[in-house]
């Protein structure tokens, strides 16, 4: 029988102690490893959902947001410097138009009441300004939305979240060419096909394509090449907006500066990874509430068995003392109460690692709904001029990873939380060493 | 054989200092059966203290063939009462929740004789006492306070030590079991050449040792 073998026995020298002490401990030790799979976990998504978010940095015209606000457009001169900024990859520039008169399209969309409402609004301030006074009486048709870019394959730019083809192909971005490609409800509405020619702008535009954007708003305009738009509608020379792409994550920050400084306060940038932040922020705030109670588990555990094992040590005073007269050091009588300590903890962590393993989903669950409710309504209100911009699979994104925020026990985990137990178990036992190098043999002498 | 020279201890009590030994000179030579008297408070367990190296003395000398162990280091001090000494005490002082053997096995434990050698010379030294049998298995609190001493006995010679130190070995049993006791102790300081010091206030005992000392007020009266 050794010092191991008797700190061992020693450990459930009292039973009613023991068990309460080991109850309390796994509980701790639990929380503990819930709080770090938590923490490990949403780390992860958040990592996930910044690198699909990508670096893009959306630059718009100040004071202008799709066809609302007023001021001017960017021109191509000043987005033409973007491409030599160190760390751009692609600029992607876009322009937009609405075509009600100046078009033989017909709309796809009935106008409703919505549409009735905003023509009123628009008509009361053309009124107002003296208009012809017969403008109320036009028959009121939807305006057909044109938008023009020099790069389709960037669809986020296009407000569109797919771009299937289901006639013809793309167009060259940087093309000249008055061609277009057509939402299916477009060309239905107008029986185009590929080949067919449409007027606008009093030309002649050829439809190369037709495409299905996934919904009936975005089926009903059609895209052109930028500079071929530019042209039609007179607005050489004009940008609606620019989405530029960096190369890395690192180089976002400098990028952003150079287009503060080369804009100054002729536009607004803002870059994917602070919309992003807005989407993220319910995880940040999981991964705060996790480290915190993590930090807190842990230090509530060493508590407990510091506090357990000094009234351990001042209870068996005397014995201490024994041992100490019949020859025992005190590093043996230290490495005796120091194994009663980690039987304790060990004993604890075991618990502790079932009760995480089977809890740490649900906790983590109670932790996203309590979050998610909070935050989505704010964020959806204050980043939808740019989330337009971006593109709605930014806030989506995070939205579904928060839903699918799921914990995953690993061996590697289980291997930290038997760590943070032998941690919480020294920690623990030291200072009771003090306690027991200080008990003098001498004490046995003395009366009880 | 043990020299005591000029030995001194102090304790401070308040704002005053007491010398609860009091300049002991007395020599005890090797394989006696020796009992030191006194009434409470007269200083007995602290010359024990002393002797056994527990604590270390104020002043003077205690010297263990040629070496003084009041000066000893820590780590020798450690040694010496591993290998020396054998304590036997009023309240037996053993490990609850170990067997009877378990408790002889501990002093051979931290010499670091190997497993199945202490367990023989555990066994060989309980049955020396009277210890037999199934009682060997047995943890203290399911033996009587006679067995209970004898066990106790059986450990102070585990490291096979030049002294036993008794501090009221018979302080908490009945007259006979005491006397069983003192018998036991006086036939194995007589076998083993152990010297055995016994501290009592049962002058009874003291009839029956070689030399007896006496303690008043901390200093030494030689019958």
């Amino acid at each position: 029988m050794g010092a191991i073998s008797r700190g061992f026995k020693n450990a459930f020298r009292n039973g009613v102690r023991s068990l309460s002490v080991v109850l309390i401990l796994s509980i701790s030790i639990g929380m503990t490893l819930i709080m770090f799979m938590s923490l490990k976990t949403v780390q992860g998504k958040i990592d996930s959902v910044k690198s699909s978010i990508g670096n893009t940095i959306s630059v718009s015209p100040a004071g202008i947001r799709g066809f609302e606000g007023g001021g001017d457009l960017l021109t191509n001169d000043s987005v033409s410097k973007i491409s030599s900024i160190d760390g751009v990859s692609k600029v992607v520039t876009t322009l937009m138009d609405h075509l009600s008169d100046n078009t033989s399209l017909q709309p796809s969309q009935d106008a409703g009441n919505f549409g009735r409402r905003q023509q009123m609004s628009t008509n009361s301030q053309i009124n107002s300004s003296s208009a012809p006074a017969d403008s109320a009486n036009h028959e009121f048709r939807m305006p057909i939305m044109v938008t023009a870019t020099n790069d389709l394959s960037s669809i986020a730019s296009l407000n569109i979240s797919q771009l299937n083809m289901t006639a013809g192909e793309k167009f060259d971005g940087n093309s000249t060419d008055t061609v277009a490609i057509v939402g299916s409800e477009l060309a239905t509405k107008n029986s185009l096909t590929v080949g067919s020619t449409f007027q606008a702008y009093s030309k002649d535009i050829k439809v190369v394509g037709i495409f299905d954007a996934g919904n009936k708003f975005a089926n009903g305009q059609f895209f052109m090449p930028i500079k071929a738009l530019q042209v039609l509608s007179n607005q050489q020379d004009q940008i609606n907006s620019v989405a530029v792409q960096v190369s890395t994550v690192d180089k976002l920050d400098s990028v952003v500066a150079a287009l503060k400084t080369q804009f100054g306060d002729k536009a607004d940038i803002v870059s994917s990874q602070d919309t992003e932040k807005e989407a993220v922020a319910p995880l940040e705030n999981i991964k705060s509430i996790s480290l915190y109670s993590l930090v807190g588990s842990m230090i509530a555990g060493a508590v407990i068995l510091f506090l357990t094992m000094i009234m351990i040590v001042r209870e068996r005073r005397r014995e201490i003392g024994v041992l100490k007269a019949i020859g025992s050091s005190n590093v043996m009588v230290t490495a005796q109460f120091a194994v009663e300590a980690m039987v304790l903890t060990i004993s604890s962590s075991i618990i502790g690692i079932i009760l995480g393993t089977f809890l740490s989903n649900p906790i983590l669950k109670v932790l996203v709904s309590s979050n998610t409710t909070q935050r989505t309504a704010g964020s959806a209100a204050d980043g939808h001029a740019m989330m337009m911009k971006m593109g709605a699979s930014v806030v989506s994104g995070a939205q579904g990873a928060l839903r699918d925020l799921s914990a995953t026990v690993s061996i590697s985990i289980i291997l930290y939380g038997l760590l943070a137990a032998i941690l919480i178990a020294i920690i623990g036992s030291v200072i009771p060493s003090f306690i027991i190098a200080k008990i003098s043999p001498a004490e046995v002498m003395r009366a009880e | 054989m043990i020299k005591i020279q000029d030995l001194s201890k102090t304790f401070k009590s308040g704002e005053h200092d007491v010398r609860a030994v009091n300049q002991i000179s007395c020599e005890i030579p090797d394989g006696v059966f020796c009992a030191i008297v006194g009434k409470s408070g007269s200083g007995k367990s602290t010359l024990l203290s002393l002797l056994g190296a527990l604590d270390r003395p104020s002043n003077g000398s205690i010297e263990v063939d040629g070496t003084n162990i009041a000066k000893l280091s820590d780590t020798k001090l450690i040694k010496y009462r591993r290998d020396s000494i054998g304590f036997v005490f009023q309240n037996y002082n053993l490990i609850p929740n170990l067997t009877a053997l378990e408790n002889v096995m501990l002093p051979l434990e931290f010499k670091g004789i190997a497993v199945s050698q202490r367990k023989i010379r555990a066994e060989k030294l309980l049955e020396q006492v009277g210890i037999t049998g199934i009682k060997q298995e047995r943890k203290p609190g399911k033996l009587s306070g006679g067995e209970q001493q004898r066990v106790s006995i059986a450990r102070a010679l585990a490291n096979k030590p030049k002294f036993i130190l008794a501090d009221e070995p018979t302080g908490n049993l009945d007259s006979n079991t005491g006397k069983i006791i003192i018998e036991l102790l006086k036939k194995l300081a007589k076998t083993a050449n152990t010297t055995v010091i016994a501290v009592t206030h049962d002058e009874s005992i003291a009839k029956n040792a070689q030399m007896t000392f006496t303690l008043k007020d901390g200093k030494l009266v030689k019958n």
